[in-house]
């Protein structure tokens, strides 16, 4: 699984792609403490782009779940966006789309993260 | 050539009788001699006894001595006794380190193999010029260069001595490697049927009611589990999970959340409440935040009243009497261990003669075949639809056989486990 990490203002944008399956769980988990207590200041917000996640399992939700907890924890604001619709609905019927925050698109999500800052 | 000359196979024919008979048992003992003088060299170069020590060190100090040597031959003016006795001792050194080559050439087992070798040709250069020297030709003096070349010699020895060290370091530190691996194999296999043993081995008997049950685990250790519960009034519980990842840790979470639920289960008959307990219970001892996924319901088997509350879990199917398969609505609650205090709604279903229900964790529907495609729902719909007829051992194997067909070659990522319970009225 390969990871891009955008900088958009103080909202930092991670576009998961490929798998997150038992074995790329890990390695994700580690990309997001990274991102949310990096060397220097922390974002505000960060925003998982779903768009080219094809799969999640089990582990990868735990993954998630680490970070919404880590986020929450830190202030800083959580949420996803651009889910395909296989993992959708992994997310709807685990129930994880009632405890973090699920968008249709990024606009919406980084609406969401100004919104929340004012 | 087609015809050669007489006289030359006359003598080839001469040579091929007298020899065998006059020849063999000097030749015989000469091969005894040539072997035993191979085992003797053998013993010496390339042994580890106190002889090949002492001559291995008796070499190296040769080596320092001679190198040391040609420092102070090069020193200008040196008295002629000194000179006289550093040819002496050259000549000594040269004597032995050709005796050591020859040796070496003896217990080579690939004569031309060592020879050409780089410790072969190192050994070679360290002497030829002194013999080349011998004829005194002035233009070969700069080949007294080449006695430099006896530091490489020493080398070979050092460069020997290590790497036959650390290969014996690696050895042993592999042997104990393996031990202690075979040894963590053999634990997980007792860890494994301890596992296996909580797993019920039979469905409580009641007249109509009948089930079945597989789980294939993707490692030694599985995370996922299916669990019968008598309860008061005759009632039974029946529940499948998946713990987040697999391995030792996920087995060791699916103990607690069985057990929990198994237990919370008698004093709360109804499902939703009981997960909520259980939720809670498994909030309070989950150092390593895994999850777990239930579905759980209890079945009335008088009257096929299914009462029943998801955790994050697959909605089960119900395959109908006439062969419709029906999802099972309400999903989407909150699995379980991840937050506590949720609330998981109960809902009812009723069961009809025939109806079957059938429980599975996502290792059935996320199997991927070589390609990388998932089995998906729709494919395990279909065999419920058209195979759901026979009994629950029955359909269980036939979805077994078809993930397994279907994934092929491709490892299994996930535990696979499937729960089948027919309902027919008392």
């Amino acid at each position: 699984m390969n990871l891009r990490i955008e900088e958009i203002g103080d909202v930092s944008c991670v576009a998961p792609v490929g798998r997150l399956d038992f074995d790329a769980a890990p390695g994700f988990q580690e990309a997001l403490e990274r991102v949310m207590s990096g060397a220097g200041k922390s974002p505000a917000a960060v925003i998982i782009d779903g768009t080219g996640l094809e799969y999640v399992s089990s582990a990868g939700l735990r993954a998630f779940l680490l970070a919404a907890r880590a986020a929450q924890r830190s202030g800083i604001s959580f949420a996803l966006c651009a889910l395909q619709p296989a993992v959708r609905e992994v997310f709807e019927l685990s129930g994880f789309s009632r405890i973090i925050s699920v968008h249709p698109d990024r606009a919406s999500a980084l609406a969401q993260a100004q919104q929340g800052r004012v | 050539m087609d015809h050669p000359p007489v006289s030359s196979r006359a003598r080839t024919a001469r040579t091929s009788l007298t020899l065998p008979v006059v020849l063999t048992p000097v030749l015989r003992w000469a091969d005894a001699a040539r072997a035993k003088v191979r085992g003797l060299a053998q013993r010496l170069v390339e042994g580890r006894g106190p002889y090949a020590r002492a001559f291995e060190n008796l070499i190296v100090a040769l080596v320092i001595f001679s190198i040391a040597s040609i420092g102070v031959e090069s020193i200008p003016r040196l008295p002629e006794w000194a000179t006289r006795a550093l040819r002496v001792a050259e000549i000594v050194v040269v004597a032995i380190f050709t005796f050591e080559y020859l040796l070496r050439i003896v217990a080579a087992r690939n004569k031309f193999a060592f020879i050409f070798s780089y410790q072969g040709l190192v050994d070679l250069l360290a002497i030829a010029p002194f013999y080349l020297l011998g004829f005194d030709a002035r233009w070969l003096r700069a080949l007294r260069l080449l006695r430099l070349l006896r530091v490489l010699k020493l080398q070979t020895h050092f460069l020997e001595t290590v790497v036959e060290e650390r290969t014996r370091e690696l050895a042993e530190k592999n042997a104990a490697l393996e031990k202690a691996q075979a040894q963590l194999k053999a634990e997980l296999e007792v860890a494994r049927s301890l596992q296996l043993a909580i797993l019920p081995a039979a469905f409580p008997a009641r007249p109509g009611c009948e089930a079945a049950a597989r789980m294939i685990p993707a490692t030694t250790m599985g995370g996922d589990f299916y669990d019968y519960i008598e309860l008061p009034d005759g009632e039974i519980g029946l529940v499948i999970a998946d713990v987040s990842g697999h391995g030792v840790p996920a087995a060791f979470f699916m103990a607690v959340a069985r057990t929990n639920l198994h237990e919370l289960a008698v004093h709360h008959t109804d499902p939703g409440e009981c997960l909520a307990h259980t939720n809670d219970a498994l909030c309070a001892q989950n150092p390593l935040d895994l999850f777990v996924t239930v579905f759980y319901c209890v079945l009335d088997p008088k009257s096929g009243v299914l009462r029943y509350a998801n955790g994050g879990h697959n909605p089960p199917y119900i395959r109908r009497a006439a062969g419709t398969v029906e999802t099972l609505r309400g999903a989407g609650g909150l699995v379980l261990g991840a937050m506590s205090g949720g609330r998981y709604p109960t809902h009812t279903v009723q069961l009809l003669p025939g109806d079957r229900l059938v429980l599975f964790t996502d290792g059935v529907t996320e199997a991927f075949n070589p390609a990388e495609e998932l089995y998906g729902a729709q494919r395990l719909a279909d065999e419920v639809h058209v195979h759901g007829g026979g009994t629950p051992a029955a359909l269980v194997e036939r979805i077994c056989q078809s993930v397994t067909n279907f994934a092929g070659t491709a490892p299994q990522s996930d535990d696979i486990t499937l729960t089948v319970l027919t309902w027919g009225a008392p």
